[in-house]
């Protein structure tokens, strides 16, 4: 589905929507109200900290011989602690030490990592090979354990020590950039931009790093929450610099004191809970958002299925399908689906329902293969997921029924629509690849439904499995069985759908689009497949297509739907003759048609 | 996949000894007076001098270096100078402890996470709120704090769990229990944080996939396409979370040690990189270089199992 | 689909938890009459006996060893793997009788070769204590049951360390094995269980069924459990884990009282500064007299006790603890907190705007608010203290050295005034790294040495008036260290020592 054909088919006002969908990050950051809350307490504890002499008069080292483990009140906010020092005072400048300290760690980690990401992932070869290197063997050492040992070498010193950890952290944010580099590198234009003349330097700084941008805040916020934790984690053991306030000192401090004064824990330990938390909500909204924007073509997609429905208008209530009455020649044959004025709706947050697919009747006979055809947004496929029940998350049958053999699968329960399905209906999905579950061989995907439903053993169904490959035309069953769908060419895993369509012999097969992702020679054998099949095992398919050559190649009758109404149904052949609603001779219009191509090329005469 | 793994090992090699010769150096510089250390205060210098000649610390850096790494080689990790116990003894005594500690929060955390990542991403709404913000808390909270707590509340005030210790599980599997439940929860909480939420994501992630619908249509139950489909796609980066983060348990479990005074490697680690035990030190090294090695590589290899994709084939 | 499986699930894993729990409710408390756990602040350095420490490492030494004499609790020397002793007039010569009848746990018979063996073993070894036998010139056996000890000059504390490490009897062959300093054969009452050990962490010691002295033997089991943090042992009292346990401080002694264990204390150490630079070598001012009696009257002794220790101790001016012969009560009091006397005499001294101090500091073990509140106290008088921190022993190599005048420590106070004097007080003393010695001190010191035992203790007292007169040192206060016990468990503490001798803590009937 491409842009260009919706924006075709929409009215203009809709396009606003989809640019919509892809504003700025940080103003989409700035609506998360989380977000906000979190970077609003982060600066809070900042601000407090660079302000602390302006909010406390006492010094934090300032000992009092005669005024220890004091409450709160009397001239010290929250007290004193194990040594007459105030509280409030340590809190603040403590603050500092330990806010100021895993900056200094995240910074040191962000500026090796980044630099070191940018030239191994721009000029690779060795410096990439040494970095990876230097990389692994950071990741292998425990931090804690090595700040204890470089601490014996050189001192409880706050600043060495997390410049020690700053160096630990480097590959998280060399991997993040050295990733998005490498992977950038090599896209054409980057290659343009080096051939018009555009240094090194400004490719780099202009398109590498503002991909990278929001991730390294993100990398940075956690790296930054770590630093914290290590760093209090080595004082709260006693192995920090205790000459300076740092909450972790405090901590350790209170510890000590736990029994005299219990409440001395309590403000170091909050204000290490709070900024952790601020922390990792400021770090999961930022998180979110990017993952908003990095799946844009599906959330592109709902929007444009909402914008569609409701650029659609409201629904004209009467029923102007044009039907094509056929006259009988012989007995028909039994009724295998019958569908009723079936409505299919998504409820929004506003409380209003947007209808996709409504008023739609449809009888198929057993032994038809019957055309469902429109455009994208005809509401075709949502009516052949609503027989199925696997409509997507939000969808519901709003009104209607659906007939199977006289059963209204719409009101079935769970349980018997999962017997259902599989069993009486089964499913041939468009896009063959992302149909298959990756991580299963096809033979376990095959032969899994099949013990599951038919009961049979495994040796069994493998024998079924490897028979219906070889049906499917597949030219080497066992090798097949045994790959993972990432191994096959398109055409192939199609047919692998289509073995496991028919493998539990069903009744109705309702196949979506089948041939649309495949190849125009791939195609035709997929439908002389499809052809085969129904002759052999009889099955009545439902067949969603947008293609006409599809419909003229395989089915007995076709219905035409457009914004989710049926506007036109009968035969093939008469509906190929006289089409009569103007919706459907504007789609027999659209076809190519036989003209021939232009003119000669013409030389022009000076 | 044979010759990924060798290829792997060696190369774990490689770094153990990088790694090995960096912390030598290191430690060396961070001797000091080891004899005056170990002796204390009123030990007198003519003592010290002679406990210092028979450390063998009066020879040069390079001799004992290579000493230590031809004896090393051999098996042979020297005795602790604190404590005379043989250092392989220490450290694979007290490895059984960490590990005891480290895999059971790895265990526990998978489970854990894997149930509620999958709670959260199914039920949504007030579920997945409430898993939120349990896994923001536990994400921000530090371990040694969350540790702190459970002591005071399960062990000394309920009385369920013992305050200090550890029971070997085959001396007494009622004991081990009670000794190991409370640390492996604290290391555990900050673990399923981070993976719960992992979990929760790429399992939302796959139930969108289009193979969830196939698979549906195939009539095979749910809870063979949620916990065999789903989990195994879902498991890949859940995996790689618990791998980066099975070097910092290492470190986690330090503290987690001291708090609760449990033998292992982790107290271990403290008190000889506070006094200097060189030979303990070295064997720690070694053991927690092999181990991560180790560790990666498994991930590497059940990576390979959980995404066909990724496989070196 | 999802919820249902809960309940089910849920039991589950509920059983298994709770299990072992009502499992393990089962079973006494910890420590029937047979077995002792005690809870220990430091693992044994070694149990090889020419190595071995003691202080608080005595316990360790004293379940399989045996010592050559032993100590009352009140300090009086009494027979043990010697049965009778004298010195000769110049107080040079020992001579003991040895007991018959001792053998090791490896069969080796206790004879007075090997009593000589392990004399020398460690006089040559790496024990803390090895400096106590500094004065053996030889032991000789003159017969099996007699042991002939020359010294090269009188030690009247020499008998007192024979009670000590240094009069540890092991079995010679011993030493030659690989596992000598983890595996311990003595003559002692306990055995060392190798399987049950987990060394450095708790160790595991059972009845020596072949013990020649059996009223001493009062237990079936001994476990010792290392603990290295206050918490740690108070989690194991609270949660009933030890029957007995030494203390690393005083911070949670109300929480132990409250668990029902009774608490021994005892003051073993002093804390103040050492003024060691009393000859001025390094620093003008601490030469002078007056500057060091102005820094003893700098401190708030009282309100110190109060902050540094809880309150518990003593506030004193003296090194001699009390249960020595030179200790003097009034002493205790001798100085005041009088900051603005202080400041006069500095100011006589020619010191009117004070002056620069440094000093170095162990925040590690102290606590860096211990050496703020001096820093702040001697700051109140004019005194300006420059800290160098360090971490761990590093701090003795430049304290020996000599590289600075004085120091902040907690020094052990010996109840034997010859074994305080050699460590503290002598001209070679570990502790006088300036050698500080003059005519008067050295005359007490040699009367303490070669005197009467009336005479030496009168010289204790005059040396100790002395010191405290011209403030060698300044002594803020004796800490309380606390050996506690539960009520299944009753303990004499010894005067001088960390922890009771093993053989005083018995069961309460």
């Amino acid at each position: 589905m491409s842009e260009a054909a919706v924006t075709g088919v929409l009215a203009p006002d809709v396009t606003s929507e989809i640019r919509a969908a892809r504003s700025h990050l940080a103003r989409r950051f700035l609506k998360n109200p989380l977000g906000i809350a979190a970077l609003s307490v982060l600066v809070l504890i900042v601000l407090a900290a660079i302000c602390a002499p302006l909010l406390t008069s006492y010094n934090p080292n300032g000992v009092s011989v005669l005024s220890i483990l004091q409450g709160p009140g009397a001239g010290h906010l929250l007290g004193t602690d194990g040594a007459g020092r105030d509280v409030w005072s340590r809190l603040l400048f403590g603050g500092r030490y330990t806010l100021a300290g895993a900056l200094l760690a995240t910074v040191v980690a962000a500026v090796l990592g980044i630099a070191g990401g940018l030239v191994a992932g721009y000029y690779g070869k060795w410096f990439e090979s040494a970095a990876s290197w230097v990389t692994t063997l950071l990741m292998a050492l425990p931090g804690i354990v090595v700040l204890l040992a470089a601490r014996a070498v050189l001192g409880p010193s706050l600043w060495t020590v997390m410049i020690i950890f700053g160096v630990l952290l480097v590959p998280a944010f060399y991997r993040l950039v050295y990733a998005a580099v490498s992977g950038v590198r090599n896209e054409l234009f980057v290659d343009a931009a080096r051939v018009s003349g555009v240094s090194d330097l400004r490719i780099i700084t202009r398109h590498i790093l503002t991909v990278v941008r929001a991730p390294i805040i993100l990398q940075a916020s956690i790296v930054f929450g770590i630093a914290i934790a290590v760093q209090v984690g080595l004082d709260f053991l006693g192995f920090g610099d205790q000459s300076i306030p740092t909450w972790g000192n405090m901590l350790n401090d209170g510890f000590t004191n736990l029994y005299r004064d219990p409440q001395l824990v309590v403000w170091p330990g909050l204000a290490v809970v709070i900024t952790g938390v601020a922390l990792t909500l400021f770090a999961n909204a930022l998180r979110d958002e990017l993952e908003q924007s990095a799946r844009p073509r599906r959330r592109r997609a709902a929007v444009v299925m909402a914008a569609a429905a409701r650029a659609a208008g409201p629904v004209r209530p009467e029923n102007d399908t044009v039907v094509h009455e056929e006259a009988s020649s012989s007995a028909p044959a039994p009724l295998l689906l019958h569908i009723e004025g079936l409505a299919v709706g998504y409820p929004q947050a506003d409380g209003s329902v947007t209808r996709v697919v409504d008023n739609v009747s449809l009888d198929i006979r057993r032994g038809e293969v019957h055309g469902l055809v429109g455009e994208s947004g005809s509401g075709k496929t949502q009516t052949a997921w609503s027989v199925l029940r696997l409509l997507p998350a939000g969808g519901e049958i709003l009104e209607g029924s659906i007939l199977l053999d006289g059963e209204d699968l719409s009101r079935v329960d769970s349980a018997k629509m999962r017997e259902i399905r599989g069993g009486r209906i089964a499913y041939i999905p468009q896009e063959p690849m992302s149909n298959l579950d990756p991580s299963f061989t096809i033979g376990t995907q095959l032969t899994e439904p099949m013990r599951t439903k038919l009961g049979v053993s495994k040796t069994e169904a493998k024998a079924r499995a490897l028979k219906l490959l070889g049906q499917v035309g597949i030219p080497n069953p066992e090798r097949t069985f045994a790959s993972y769908p990432h191994e096959l060419s398109g055409g192939m895993a199609q047919r692998v759908l289509i073995a496991g369509a028919v493998s539990c012999e069903p009744d109705l097969v309702i196949a979506d689009e089948p041939t649309t992702a495949l190849d125009v020679t791939i195609q035709a054998e997929i439908l002389d497949l499809l052809r085969e099949l129904q002759r052999e095992l009889g099955v009545t398919i439902l067949i969603v297509t947008h293609n006409f050559g599809v419909v003229a190649d395989l089915c007995d009758r076709v219905s035409v739907m457009q914004k989710g109404r049926i506007v036109e149904t009968g035969s093939t052949r008469s509906l190929f003759a006289d089409p009569q609603h103007p919706y459907t001779r504007s789609l027999f219009d659209a076809i190519l048609d036989e003209s021939p191509a232009r003119g000669s090329y013409a030389e022009v005469r000076s | 996949m044979l010759t990924f793994t060798v290829r792997r090992l060696l190369y774990g090699v490689l770094l153990l000894f990088v790694i090995v010769t960096l912390a030598y150096l290191l430690l060396y510089a961070a001797a000091g007076n080891v004899g005056r250390t170990i002796l204390g205060p009123t030990a007198t210098q003519a003592t010290v001098t002679l406990k210092n000649q028979q450390l063998g610390l009066n020879s040069p850096l390079i001799s004992r270096y290579f000493s230590w790494l031809g004896h090393a080689l051999s098996g042979n990790f020297g005795s602790s100078w604190f404590t005379n116990q043989p250092v392989s003894t220490a450290i694979v005594t007290r490895l059984q402890v960490t590990l005891t500690l480290v895999f059971g929060a790895v265990i526990v955390s998978a489970v854990l996470s894997a149930v509620l990542g999958v709670w959260a991403a199914l039920r949504g709404g007030w579920v997945d709120r409430i898993i939120q913000v349990f896994s923001v808390l536990g994400f921000a909270v530090p371990g040694f704090l969350i540790a702190v707590f459970l002591v005071r509340i399960f062990a000394l005030q309920l009385h369920w769990f013992k305050p200090t210790g550890y029971v070997q599980m085959t001396y007494y599997f009622g004991g081990w229990v009670r000794t190991v439940t409370l640390p492996v929860i604290a290391l555990s909480i900050g673990l399923v944080a981070g993976v719960a939420q992992q979990v929760r994501s790429s399992v939302i992630d796959a139930l969108r996939q289009d193979w969830v619908r196939t698979l549906r249509s195939r009539g095979i139950s749910e809870r063979s396409v949620l916990f065999k489909h789903v989990l195994r796609n879902a498991g890949g980066p859940a995996l790689s979370v618990l791998a980066l983060s099975f070097v910092g348990l290492l470190g986690g479990a330090v503290i987690i040690e001291q708090v609760f005074g449990i033998p292992g490697l982790g107290q271990v680690a403290v008190l000889a990189t506070s006094e200097g035990d060189v030979p303990l030190v070295m064997g720690l090294v070694v053991a927690i270089g092999v181990i991560v090695i180790l560790v990666n590589l498994t991930i590497d290899l059940l990576q390979g199992f959980l995404n066909p994709k990724a496989r070196i084939s | 689909m999802f919820h249902r499986k809960w309940p089910g699930v849920a039991a589950g894993v509920a059983l298994a938890l709770l299990g072992p729990l009502v499992l393990s409710a089962c079973g006494g408390p910890v420590g029937s009459s047979s077995t002792l756990t005690l809870g220990v602040i430091t693992p044994a350095t070694t149990f090889e006996a020419p190595n071995m420490n003691w202080g608080n490492e005595s316990l360790y030494n004293q379940a399989v060893y045996d010592s050559l004499l032993q100590v009352s609790p009140t300090g009086v020397i009494e027979p043990h793997l010697a049965t009778a002793w004298s010195y000769n007039a110049a107080k040079t010569v020992l001579t003991m009788t040895l007991r018959t009848g001792v053998t090791f746990t490896d069969g080796t018979p206790f004879n007075a070769s090997v009593a000589a063996q392990n004399l020398e073993a460690f006089h040559k070894g790496t024990s803390n204590n090895a400096s106590f036998l500094i004065n053996l010139a030889s032991a000789a056996a003159v017969s099996p049951t007699t042991l002939v000890i020359r010294l090269k000059q009188p030690d009247p504390a020499f008998l007192t360390y024979l009670a000590q490490a240094a009069g540890s009897q092991e079995s010679p062959k011993a030493w030659k094995s690989p596992t000598a300093a983890t595996v311990p054969v003595g003559s002692g009452p306990y055995e060392l269980d190798t399987k049950a050990t987990v060394v450095g962490s708790s160790y595991v010691f059972t009845a020596n069924p072949n013990y020649w002295d059996k009223p001493e033997q009062h237990y079936s089991k001994i476990v010792m459990n290392v603990y290295t943090t206050a918490t740690t042992v108070l989690d194991a009292i609270e949660g009933g884990q030890v029957n007995a346990a030494n203390t690393f401080d005083d911070t949670t002694i109300p929480q132990i009282q409250n668990a029902g264990f009774t608490v021994y204390p005892l003051q073993l150490n002093w804390a103040g500064l050492s003024l060691f630079d009393r000859n001025g070598t390094m620093s003008g001012p601490l030469g002078k007299v007056q500057v060091r009696q102005a820094i003893n009257m700098a401190f708030d002794r009282a309100a110190l006790l109060k902050d540094m220790s809880e309150g518990f101790g003593s506030v004193t001016s003296q090194v001699f603890p009390t249960s020595s012969p030179g200790y003097q009560k009034s002493l205790d009091s001798y100085y005041s907190f009088d900051p603005a006397k202080a400041r006069q005499l500095l100011a006589a001294a020619g010191y009117p705007h004070g002056f620069t101090l440094d000093m170095p500091s162990i925040s590690a073990a102290f606590g860096a608010a211990t050496y703020a509140l001096i820093q702040a106290e001697l700051a109140a008088i004019g005194i300006k203290v420059n800290y160098t921190d360090y971490q761990g022993a590093q701090i003795f190599t430049a304290i020996f050295a000599p590289k600075y005048p004085a120091l902040y420590f907690t020094l052990e106070e010996d109840p034997v005034p010859w074994q305080l004097a050699q460590f503290l007080l002598t001209k070679n003393a570990t502790f006088n790294p300036f050698h500080s010695t003059n005519s008067t001190v050295a005359g007490y010191l040699t009367t303490m040495q070669t005197g009467s035992s009336a005479q030496a203790a009168a010289a204790a007292k005059a040396l100790n008036q002395y010191l405290v007169q011209n403030a060698w040192f300044a002594p803020f206060f004796r800490p309380q260290s606390s050996f506690v016990a539960d009520s299944h468990t009753s303990v004499t503490v010894q005067a001088g020592n960390a922890v009771p001798y093993l053989w005083n803590i018995e069961p309460k009937p």
